[in-house]
């Protein structure tokens, strides 16, 4: 219940700063969030000049007043889903977000029931007289009956 | 654990296959480039002044292709060039200009400032552009009336010998 209490207060508290953000985008964080098209890296990172029209037609949109989403959706409908360096949470591309968790999980799964099985299989030793001293298997009644017997001729 | 591992195989290999069949892989460009001539791949877009959609294969006569951008410096000098030769050879060739990967409103002053006066629609991404080669732009391409690419500017003397091919076939 407390840790409930803990992520709710959590994420009301970055509430105002995600709402801010969309109302007041500023160039800063819109360059690295869109792709420059033509050169493959965010807008931040090129020097093109796609990449600089692209900065000003934000800038101006931006002086403009509007959204976050509507400056985001006016340049995919301009450039393509591609020009967003996150793909949207919606659709087939929600894939690519869940997947490295689906991933995340079944790699922990499986590391998981590999551990149990490993340290399952060493806490559960047979009957000690069913193995060998080295480990290597049970050893064989008659072999083990003929040892007793030439280890006694030598007592 | 294997039927796990199985279906992550299976989706690798999906992926795969999708990536292949799906590549633009050069495009009309690349087959140009190994001596043939494609069939020029078809497109229905929407016109920049908003007069509804051209579609490339509905056009029966010779086509020139230009896939240009406001961003794009080397794109003006044949654009203006374009534009003079679409006023000479416009009954008998069709001039579409392909804008692409450009904001439409940056494209409406780009086509009033060099008074542009052919046909121009838009590429919402670059789907259209990948069919035909991808970047870089501009990219020229002569379409007979057959509807062959029969060749694409590399060189400036490209444009009007390839024009006057295309008007002896009009």
């Amino acid at each position: 219940m407390t840790r409930l209490v803990v992520v709710a207060a959590c994420a009301l508290s970055l509430a105002p700063a995600a709402f801010a953000s969309e109302r007041h985008p500023t160039l800063n964080e819109l360059e690295n969030e869109v792709m420059c098209p033509v050169c493959g890296t965010t807008l931040a990172q090129s020097d093109s000049p796609a990449a600089h029209q692209i900065e000003r037609d934000i800038s101006a949109r931006i002086a403009k007043g509007w959204t976050k989403s509507r400056i985001e959706n006016s340049l995919v409908d301009d450039y393509g889903q591609e020009i967003l360096a996150s793909p949207p949470k919606h659709g087939f591309n929600l894939l690519a977000w869940l997947l490295p968790l689906v991933g995340i999980v079944a790699a922990g799964a499986v590391l998981g029931v590999a551990a149990w099985r490993w340290t399952r299989g060493r806490a559960e030793p047979g009957p000690l007289s069913a193995h060998s001293v080295n480990g290597q298997g049970p050893v064989d009644a008659e072999l083990d009956r003929r040892v007793d017997e030439e280890l006694a001729r030598f007592e | 654990m294997q039927a796990l591992a199985l279906v992550g195989v299976i989706g690798l290999l999906a992926l795969l296959v999708w990536k292949l069949t799906h590549d633009p892989g050069g495009g009309v460009a690349a087959q140009l480039s190994q001596g043939k001539r494609p069939t020029a791949p078809d497109f229905t877009l929407s016109r920049l002044d908003g007069r509804g959609s051209v579609e490339l294969a509905s056009i029966k006569k010779p086509r020139v292709v230009d896939f240009f951008a406001s961003w794009c410096y080397t794109c003006p000098t044949y654009s203006k060039r374009l534009e003079k030769y679409s006023r000479e050879y416009g009954g008998r060739i069709a001039f579409i200009g392909v804008n692409t990967l450009d904001a439409g409103a940056d494209a409406e002053k780009y086509v009033r400032r060099y008074g542009l006066t052919y046909t121009i629609v838009r590429d919402h991404g670059r789907k259209v552009l990948n069919a035909w080669g991808g970047l870089p732009i501009p990219r020229i391409f002569f379409i007979d009336r057959s509807g062959k690419v029969i060749g694409e500017m590399q060189a400036d003397e490209d444009l009007p010998r390839f024009l006057k091919k295309l008007a002896v076939d009009a």
